[in-house]
């Protein structure tokens, strides 16, 4: 094992959004950083829906809404409940907005780069392939056969945690712990996107669809309109999809573009990009026990920081706020002599004291809504049915309580209904 | 004596994504990430293996605009020593010639030498001129196709094998010398994270522009590209049936499959 002569204050393990804005953080403090990514740029091999929350990307990057690469600002957010060819869609439009679609790629190449402007250095194509301990403390990580050393390492590997696996912090994942999403990039013209979703230039649409979309299988598909281009995808319960479906898994996706409902808008689009990507599906039981060690903090997906609003996803900020909260911490740990276990403590009481901790908490049982089967394939059925003998009228007009009591017979008791709607208005 | 190598890179656009203008016919190279010629990488690390085994050092060199840093670094991090970045705006819109042009005034100016190792062709271009062309302007001896090199140091030569289509030439070469190594010959190796670090802190790429070099401005870039492309045609495109068989049975999939075959007078049974 060869020994590298330079040392670092921090070496973050990871450029994605957590990874990236620690070591912006860490060198806009002046501190030695060294930031590794096994891609071949920052972020190429990340992967996301398609939206992210901009406040508190704000407090870490100056001028963040100026210089950042953001696509369209999401004016218009649809939720749709789809059964066979039929969805009943909730539309909310304002011209007020906190959350701005872009490729993540972008979003993390940049914050890579900012980084690197402040000082940083970036390394790509390099694999970490362990942590280095030293006398039982994290003091750097393994490449090959050849060993780089730091103060503290800040791991932000994501969700695939083969590191922390390693050094027994965390168990191998549980395909019911995690959700597969799969998606596809379509090419269309930003003329194109404007007039098929009714946008104006910069303007967004987030558009979340659940029910016949995955096949039943609980999840939902997503649509994300990107400037010149739309992100459409689907996230599924792993362990579900793996027990239920016995195809290629972009046979789901495939379905879902060429769905009756949407096949409109993508017809003459042409497929840019096709990826999975993991996701935490119940962060509660991903996340380690804490998240600080001798000489080791770890951040963002592979800490379990994210969450499930149920509609929506808030990864991309929870782990560059992560990011954020551990460099400050380090800091701190730094003052007080070093990056030791009980200096590094700080991070995770920062932690527990920011919206981070705080939201994870209040919405710690949404994913036990994913198990509810019929929210997925009952409550859509029902919600159409309801709206298929209002709105087709022949000869005999429905009243609305004869069309749902027409809808349910038979598929869903009342009481249950009632059950299901104030456990989803308190988890939601 | 250990060997000085210089190595020649092409920082191209990665063409697994490259579009063609319909309207002009040439290529859009905007917006599309770059990486160093597939081949070129061959060469480095035939020229990475030599200084493993004999000692000595080994420069690249490419002709790009900036962002080829990145390709350079890249190289670094394999092993290389340094690398050599010619760029200057003087230098775009080059065709072959004028691209072997700056090419040879930088090893000119590099000066010492024994042994320039170049691609077999590019990604994007693939026209197999450069290394002719280069060791043409510094009149070296020139082999092409190389797959083995072997250096004797008793009387500065190499021994180099060279692929044909069904034999091998071996051929006795003095140095300096220009080779060029036959795609696919050998995987390139891995980065070290020491060499990428070299790359990054300390000062082992340099940029050479118009004002390093002592050329002759009318030679390079588009005013000393005497090439023109006149035309570009596509190749027709054949016509293809899309036929999907939608059961799983493997079985009738099977003798479905026969029997489109059969119709289509590709298959007799
Ligand atoms: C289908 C899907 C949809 C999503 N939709 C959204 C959304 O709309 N909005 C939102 O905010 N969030 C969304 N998310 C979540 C969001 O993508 C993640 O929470 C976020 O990317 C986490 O950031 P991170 O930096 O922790 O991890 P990642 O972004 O996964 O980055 C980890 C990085 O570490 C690198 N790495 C890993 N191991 C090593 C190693 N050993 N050595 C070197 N480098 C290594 C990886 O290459 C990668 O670049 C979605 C996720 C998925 C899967
Ligand atoms: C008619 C014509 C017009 C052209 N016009 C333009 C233009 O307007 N703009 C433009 O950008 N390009 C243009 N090109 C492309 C450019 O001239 C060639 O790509 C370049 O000269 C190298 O040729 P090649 O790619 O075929 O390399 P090859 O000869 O196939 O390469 C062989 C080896 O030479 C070495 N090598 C090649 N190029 C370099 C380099 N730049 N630096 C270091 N080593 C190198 C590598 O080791 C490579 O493997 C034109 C080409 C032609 C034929």
């Amino acid at each position: 094992m060869k020994h590298i002569e330079k040392r670092f204050d921090a070496i973050v393990v990871g450029a994605g959004p957590a990874g990236a804005t620690a070591a912006y953080q860490l060198a806009k403090m002046g501190y030695k950083t060294l930031l590794l990514e096994r891609g071949r740029t920052p972020g190429s091999k990340s992967m996301f829906g398609g939206r992210v929350y901009i406040r508190p990307l704000k407090d870490i990057y100056e001028d963040f809404e100026k210089k950042a690469p953001i696509h369209r600002w999401v004016k218009k957010e649809r939720i749709s409940l789809v059964y066979d060819e039929s969805a009943t869609t909730i539309e909310y439009t304002s011209n007020k907005t906190t959350s701005f679609t872009t490729y993540l790629t972008q979003l993390s190449h940049w914050m890579a780069n900012q980084a690197v402007e402040q000082g940083a250095i970036l390394l790509t194509e390099i694999r970490v392939d362990r942590l280095y301990k030293e006398d039982g403390r994290y003091r750097g990580v393994v490449v090959e056969d050849e060993v780089v050393k730091s103060d503290v390492v800040i791991d932000a590997e994501g969700i695939n945690r083969l590191l922390l696996e390693r050094e027994g912090i965390v168990e191998k994942l549980s395909p019911d712990h995690v959700a597969l999403g799969v998606k596809e990039v379509i090419k269309l013209e930003p003329d194109t996107i404007n007039n098929l979703f009714g946008l104006d230039n910069n303007e967004g649409l987030s558009w979340i669809l659940m029910g016949d979309v995955t096949d039943g299988i609980p999840g939902g598909a997503f649509i994300y309109t990107n400037r010149d281009s739309v992100s459409l995808g689907i996230v599924v319960l792993l362990g579900e999809a793996a027990r239920r479906i016995d195809r290629h898994i972009y046979i789901l996706v495939e379905e879902l573009r060429n769905h009756p409902l949407l096949y409109k808008y993508f017809k003459d689009g042409r497929i840019m990009e096709y990826s999975t990507h993991l996701i935490p599906e119940d962060p509660s039981r991903l996340m380690p026990k804490k998240l600080y060690y001798d000489g080791l903090m770890i951040v963002g997906d592979a800490a379990g920081l994210l969450l499930n609003q149920g509609y929506t996803y808030r990864g991309v900020d929870f782990a560059a706020y992560s990011g954020y909260i551990a460099a400050k911490a380090y800091e701190k740990a730094h003052g007080n002599g070093g990056a030791s276990e009980e200096n590094l403590k700080i991070y995770q009481k920062m932690l527990e004291e920011s919206f981070v901790m705080k939201m994870l908490r209040k919405f710690s049982s949404v994913s036990r809504l994913m198990k509810k089967e019929r929210l997925f394939s009952t409550y859509p059925q029902l919600i159409n049915l309801l709206a298929s003998k209002l709105m087709h009228i022949e000869y005999d007009s429905y009243k609305l309580k004869e069309a749902f009591d027409e809808a349910r017979k038979g598929r869903v008791g009342l009481i249950h209904i009632i059950k299901d709607l104030w456990e989803v208005s308190r988890k939601l | 004596m250990p060997l000085k190598i210089i190595v020649g890179i092409k920082w191209v656009p990665n063409t697994t994504s490259v579009n063609i203008d319909p309207k002009t016919g040439t290529l859009i190279r905007e917006g599309i990430p770059s990486v160093v010629n597939p081949h070129d990488l061959t060469a480095v690390e035939m020229a990475l293996k030599l200084k493993d085994r004999y000692g000595g050092t080994v420069t690249a060199i490419s002709m790009a605009p900036p962002s080829a840093l990145a390709g350079l670094e890249h190289v670094i991090g394999m092993g290389v020593d340094r690398g050599i970045l010619a760029s200057d705006r003087a230098f775009a819109g080059a065709d072959t010639l004028a691209t072997s042009y700056v090419l040879s005034k930088v090893i000119e100016k590099i000066g010492e030498y024994d042994l320039i190792i170049m691609g077999h062709e590019t990604i994007d271009s693939s026209t197999a001129h450069i290394g002719a062309q280069v060791a043409s302007w510094l009149r070296l001896p020139y082999v092409y196709y190389a797959v083995d090199i072997e250096y004797n140091e008793q009387d500065r030569s190499i021994i180099v094998r060279r692929m044909l289509e069904n034999a091998y030439e071996t051929y006795k070469v003095y140095l300096p010398a220009v080779v060029s190594i036959a795609m696919h010959t050998y995987e390139p190796r891995r980065v070290k994270v020491s060499n990428k670090l070299r790359a990054k802190t300390e000062d082992v790429i340099q940029v050479w522009t118009s004002k390093d070099l002592d050329i002759d401005i009318n030679c390079a870039g588009l005013r000393g590209s005497p090439t023109v492309v006149s035309a570009i045609d596509f190749v027709p495109k054949v016509p293809r049936k899309n036929l999907v068989f939608k059961e799983r049975d493997p079985k009738k999939a099977a003798k479905w499959l026969i029997d489109q075959l059969i119709q289509e007078g590709l298959l007799e049974l």
